[in-house]
């Protein structure tokens, strides 16, 4: 096997940001996040993000230990470097910076957890087993910048090793509350199931149950949804009927959506690259 | 002539050519295991684009990554009724074709990668060569690495693995030689549920890779690695002989350049991640065992015993195996080298 096996799809980081922020600080926080997950124009996203990331970095300089900005902080990093930035380098910094502020809002919350996401497996396993409902945002925010790390440092062997960690933490997320951030959890272990073929003890179709459930949580809204069930089920299944049915629903639904149509415009983008490309890979 | 004239003229060779080529286009469906994505399928749909630019379009790749055709005896049998045109498959999976290309999956043969490396500057092209004659081109071996086994508890004596529950591949005649040979009953299960035996307690200790066991997951469950190679595997792309000749001779000389290039560097790369995967299952915490010397000694044995077996058995020939012995010992009697660890 070889080493971007496990390369990681893009990843959604975004949604889900607005909603978490109720404190004064972070008023100003999430008055942004929200303009910024309903904006329909990519390029303005793309050149206006690092201004907003760079008031982020501000406000927490002001206030660290503010659980909250540290977890919109984290997903705005992830979700940037894995959607905008193509320079690997660049990619790898800000998915390193997008996971630390994470990690400090999971050590701000979870001493145990905060001990053992380096250590073996198992220790890590045991932790998430503490984890309560409330834990639920710190913990997504935690596994979703992790995966992006790992998608931007794909080429390395212990990134590859963490992937186990990062399926363990959103199997917590989905038995603490599974429709949190639209059924994003769902969405991440459809991927992640979805990476091996079932010859290499990959479970596609435990991946197609998570996908559809994803698209259930988010009442077909999440157009992302699709698109990944797309790409990385219906292709692996070689199911191209599958594939273009998805698709096209993409094409024809509103990107339009309350928080979601940013991530509904890059769908589409997405959409209409995997149509154009079907010819070739069926 | 007016050059409105002569582009017209261009124009209109251009698209017979263009109808010329697509009517001479050559499909070749090839099959394989590895999931798309992966550097195998990368540099080999590097390699694919590469041909169709450099034979106009003559000659088409179209792969079939991820197991979509099956395992290796399904990929084989499709070839042979023409559904597919090759595969990229273990050296295993072409055991019934052609015997002897098993030589290298021998069990403890190789001591160290500077032998493997002695013996496969000798030997590969007897087997390229040898497939070839059985109707099946290919384009140079690609490393797999070596097997080592792992374990949810230390082997330190080759006792320990009785009380172990090894898992075997299905139907892998040289390891079910090898673990009779060593006294113990290993459970055949197919590669789909390993993961799922090791979770469940079902297996407990398995033969593979560093970088197999990272990215199959397997890293979880085991603790330990028994640091001796038992058994080296390679991958390489295979052919059928009647498809490539359908070529004109020039298109198969690009496709031959394109994709020696291709297992070449497959080959470096994946020892190289290999060496990198080894550290990295220490950084996760699993220990790496050394055998003594007298353990080694009986692991050596049952292998001797297991070889003779499989050779009785008609798995390779007798030729093919003094041929590899005698590159061995020639290795071996030069003057002793630094070793690298491995």
């Amino acid at each position: 096997m070889t080493r971007t096996l496990l390369l990681l799809p893009l990843l959604i980081l975004l949604s889900g940001c607005a909603s978490m922020l109720a404190s004064s600080t972070g008023k100003l926080a999430g008055d942004l996040s929200s303009a910024v997950l309903n904006q329909d124009d990519l390029q303005t996203v793309q050149e206006g993000a690092p201004a907003y990331l760079l008031l982020l970095d501000g406000m927490l300089a002001g206030d660290p230990k503010n659980e909250q900005l540290l977890i919109t902080a984290a997903r705005l990093y992830g979700a940037y470097a894995s959607i905008f930035v193509t320079e690997p380098d660049r990619a790898r910094r800000l998915t390193e910076k997008a996971r630390n502020y994470a990690v400090r809002a999971v050590c701000l919350n979870n001493e145990t957890l905060c001990r053992s996401w380096q250590r073996p497996y198992d220790d890590f396993a045991a932790a998430l087993a503490t984890l309560k409902a409330a834990d639920a945002p710190v913990l997504y925010a935690f596994a979703a910048t992790w995966a992006s790390w790992i998608q931007t440092h794909s080429d390395d062997w212990s990134a590859l090793a963490d992937l186990p960690k990062v399926e363990a933490a959103m199997r917590r997320v989905v038995a603490l509350d599974e429709s949190y951030d639209n059924g994003g959890a769902h969405l991440y272990l459809g991927v992640l199931n979805t990476l091996r073929p079932a010859a290499l003890g990959g479970k596609p179709e435990e991946g197609q149950t998570h996908f559809r459930r994803a698209i259930e949580l988010s009442q077909g809204r999440n157009l992302m949804a699709k698109v990944q069930y797309a790409e990385k089920y219906a292709r692996l299944a070689f199911d191209r009927k599958l594939h273009d049915r998805l698709l096209q629903e993409v094409m024809a639904a509103d990107a339009v959506q309350p928080g979601l149509t940013l991530i509904n415009t890059l769908a589409k983008q997405q959409a209409q690259k995997l149509l154009a490309s079907a010819k070739d890979y069926f | 002539m007016s050059l409105r004239l002569l582009l017209k003229i261009q124009f209109a060779a251009l698209m017979l050519l263009l109808f010329f080529s697509n009517a001479q286009a050559l499909d070749l469906k090839i099959a394989t295991i590895a999931p798309d994505g992966t550097t195998w399928m990368q540099e080999m749909r590097r390699g694919a684009s590469e041909i169709v630019q450099r034979t106009e379009g003559r000659v088409v790749f179209k792969f079939y990554p991820g197991g979509t055709m099956g395992n290796d005896k399904n990929v084989l049998r499709k070839i042979r009724a023409g559904q597919l045109q090759g595969g990229a498959i273990t050296g295993g999976g072409l055991a019934e074709v052609y015997p002897d290309n098993q030589i290298y999956n021998l069990p403890l043969i190789f001591r160290s990668y500077e032998e493997m490396d002695y013996v496969r500057s000798k030997m590969d092209t007897l087997i390229t060569q040898g497939l070839e004659q059985r109707g099946f081109v290919s384009f140079g071996l690609a490393e797999g690495g070596f097997a080592y086994l792992m374990s949810s508890r230390p082997i330190r004596n080759v006792d320990d693995l009785k009380n172990e529950k090894i898992w075997m591949p299905e139907g892998d005649t040289i390891s079910r030689s090898m673990y009779q040979a060593l006294g113990v009953s290993p459970i055949p299960l197919p590669l789909t549920d390993v993961l799922t035996g090791l979770q469940t307690g079902l297996i407990t200790t398995v033969g593979g890779s560093p970088t197999g066991a990272i990215a199959l997951q397997w890293h979880t469950k085991l603790k330990y690695v028994t640091d001796v190679p038992v058994m080296y595997f390679y991958g390489i792309l295979a052919v059928d002989r009647k498809a490539y000749l359908k070529m004109s001779p020039s298109d198969q000389a690009v496709v031959r350049e394109v994709m020696q290039g291709v297992f070449d560097k497959l080959n470096r790369q994946i020892r190289q991640d290999n060496e990198n995967a080894r550290k990295v299952l220490r950084q996760q915490g699993v220990e790496f065992v050394q055998l003594a010397p007298k353990e080694m000694e009986k692991l050596h044995k049952a292998a001797s015993e297991a070889i003779a077996q499989l050779g009785a058995q008609g798995v390779y020939t007798s030729d093919m195996f003094k041929t590899l012995q005698g590159h061995l010992e020639h290795y071996r009697k030069q003057p002793a080298k630094t070793p690298v660890q491995h």
